[in-house]
């Protein structure tokens, strides 16, 4: 439906978008996600040409957009913008019929596709027809901005951060609305954000962009389980799943552990477990390298005669490597009666801790992520 | 009696006709001025260059002192109401011109971008979006401009233009107060009169979902 060939943008001599090649299929929500200067509101604006690439080509159903007038190409393709922009001097009529007045479909064809697109998004024609952009709240104002964009029935609707500056609630709701109309009426859709948590409600795949190149592109699924590199790693965060399952340490521990430097005084550490609510607490150096641990019976016992933490130190205690299987932090923990293991990399330094309580937690969210999904 | 009464009863046609005479003079001058400066204005808010340019001969005429512009056309136009309106319509300019091109200039950027993305051409543009924005600042540019020519018109009176000034002048000659006054007043509730109707005109064309309730 939409391809990109070797698509490059530059601004002067720097080049925003570099040499972009992407299919969106018919019918697919495409999703471009990345942080902001990558080049995804770019890109997407390459398609209706309102940015002309520098090199390249993009077609639309194998024609190049090149050779189309940019009037007629925009009027066939649905846009909604951040800012909502519904102009202020027209009534909410007149601003979702905009499209079908400059293809110059007759009043009575503009009146019915104005009272169905309302109805579409339960807003009562009779109610809000006729008023204007500034007696609808934000939400509402970004439906219309929506409803504008079907209005012509583009088969093609692009869509930047539509949903960015709405609070948290009303976004959810206008997600999961585009999410049943998209299902209804099946557009090709193309959609910028910088919220994983919107790409991954709402793509059937993912572009994610660093630095103008497209570092992955793939289904949200396989993008959870097999990020390409460390930078899609890190976006996807929180998100992250390995291999269908909290598979290893790492995806199981709480990575804020309450640490001490072993320099420091008995008297701080017993302030700062009783202000944390902890009996134990991570001795590590500097360079995060982990010494040992120190129990609050240890140095409540010792606080006469010990001054630092160093003096009152256990070293000998079992700790697990990051990259290590879950199941095995498990079993330690269990057999040798443990509350805590610390996690640690290949040099000695302290990632975090695993539990019996962060692995109770970490399968129950992949567990009800499963069943919800 | 009261000699303003009697001034009154006197010359009451003249006062008429003066007032009559000015009324065409300036609102002759600002109409003429809107016709070329509301254009001009928005011809140049897509060309900032040019605009800078533009708009400050605009606003160098502006500082020319009304007296001695009548004095430099005195010799090229004669005296007279053409020469008269030449001067008030080059004056009338740039308010009407500076209020127009800041106007659209200042429609927000994303209104620009919604209407060019949904397909407007630059026409559709321009008479569906920001035309409408700006029409507020630019009936407030007139409404400015309108005010200060109907009292500079009074100067015209000094080549020949007639209106209130020949009063004032002529009051002036004579050192007769009344007669003065009989052409300041009317010149001054005209100018109240012209802000007035302006300013329902600016708050009539202010689009709906843009007033303040």
């Amino acid at each position: 439906m939409i391809k990109f060939e070797e698509v490059t943008k530059k601004y002067g001599n720097q080049e925003v978008v570099k040499n972009i090649n992407m299919h969106v299929r018919e019918g697919e929500f495409m999703v471009l996600i990345g942080p902001s200067g990558c080049g995804k509101t770019t890109t997407l604006k390459m398609i209706n040409r309102l940015v002309e690439p520098t090199s390249g080509r993009i077609l639309i159903r194998d024609q190049d957009i090149m050779d189309m007038n940019p009037v007629k190409l925009r009027r066939e393709i649905g846009y909604v913008i951040q800012q909502i922009g519904l102009f202020p001097n027209m009534t909410i009529e007149q601003n979702v019929d905009l499209v079908p007045r400059l293809l110059k479909w007759d009043k009575e064809r503009r009146a019915k596709r104005v009272r169905e697109l309302l109805e579409l998004v339960d807003m009562d024609p009779d109610l809000y027809a006729h008023r204007y952009p500034n007696e609808l709240s934000g939400g509402q104002q970004q439906r219309i901005g929506v409803l504008r964009a079907l209005a012509a029935e583009p088969s093609v609707i692009l869509m930047d951060e539509p949903f960015g500056a709405l609070d948290p609630i009303t976004r959810e709701n206008l997600q999961d609305e585009l999410k049943n109309l998209q299902n209804k009426l099946h557009k090709t859709i193309v959609f910028v954000t910088h919220d994983m948590d919107e790409a991954l409600k709402l793509a059937d795949r993912i572009a994610i962009m660093k630095d103008g190149q497209i570092v992955q592109l793939d289904t949200p699924e396989m993008i959870l389980r097999k990020p390409a590199n460390e930078f899609v790693l890190e976006f996807i965060g929180k998100h992250r799943v390995a291999g269908g399952g909290p598979a290893t340490v790492e995806s199981v521990m709480k990575s804020n552990p309450v640490i001490i430097g072993p320099e420091r005084g008995v008297e701080e550490a017993l302030a700062l477990m009783k202000h944390k609510g902890v009996n134990t607490l991570l001795v590590v150096e500097q360079d995060k390298r982990l010494v040992g641990v120190v129990t609050v019976e240890k140095l409540d016992k010792n606080r006469r005669r010990a001054s630092t933490v160093k003096e009152l130190v256990e070293t000998d205690i079992p700790v697990v490597a990051a990259g290590s299987p879950a199941r095995e932090a498990f079993n330690t923990l269990t057999a040798n009666k443990l509350d805590y293991l610390p996690v640690v990399d290949e040099k000695k330094r302290l990632l975090g801790l695993v539990t019996k309580t962060s692995i109770v937690n970490a399968l129950a969210s992949f567990v009800w992520k499963e069943e919800t999904a | 009696m009261n000699p303003l009464l009697e001034l009154l009863t006197r010359s009451w046609a003249d006062i008429l006709m003066a007032t009559w005479q000015h009324v065409y003079l300036s609102l002759g001058s600002v109409a003429l001025g809107a016709l070329v400066a509301v254009p001009l204005g928005i011809w140049l808010s897509s060309r900032q260059n040019i605009a800078r340019v533009v708009l400050s001969i605009a606003g160098t005429i502006q500082t020319i002192p009304s007296l001695a512009f009548f004095g430099f056309t005195l010799p090229v136009l004669g005296i007279g109401v053409l020469p008269a309106m030449v001067v008030l319509f080059l004056y009338s300019l740039l308010p009407i011109l500076r209020n127009t091109y800041t106007g659209i200039r200042e429609v927000p950027g994303e209104l620009i971008e919604a209407g060019r993305g949904m397909g407007m051409n630059d026409r559709q543009l321009l008479f569906m979006v920001k035309l409408p924005m700006a029409l507020p600042v630019i009936m407030a540019g007139i409404r400015i401009s309108s005010v200060y020519i109907i009292s500079w018109a009074t100067i015209a009176a000094l080549i020949g233009a007639g209106g209130l000034g020949d009063l004032i002048w002529g009051g002036m000659n004579v050192y007769d107060i009344w007669l003065i006054l009989a052409g300041t007043i009317p010149a001054a509730l005209l100018a109240l009169l012209a802000s007035f109707i302006l300013g329902r005109l600016e708050k009539a064309v202010t689009p709906r979902g843009l007033r303040s309730t």
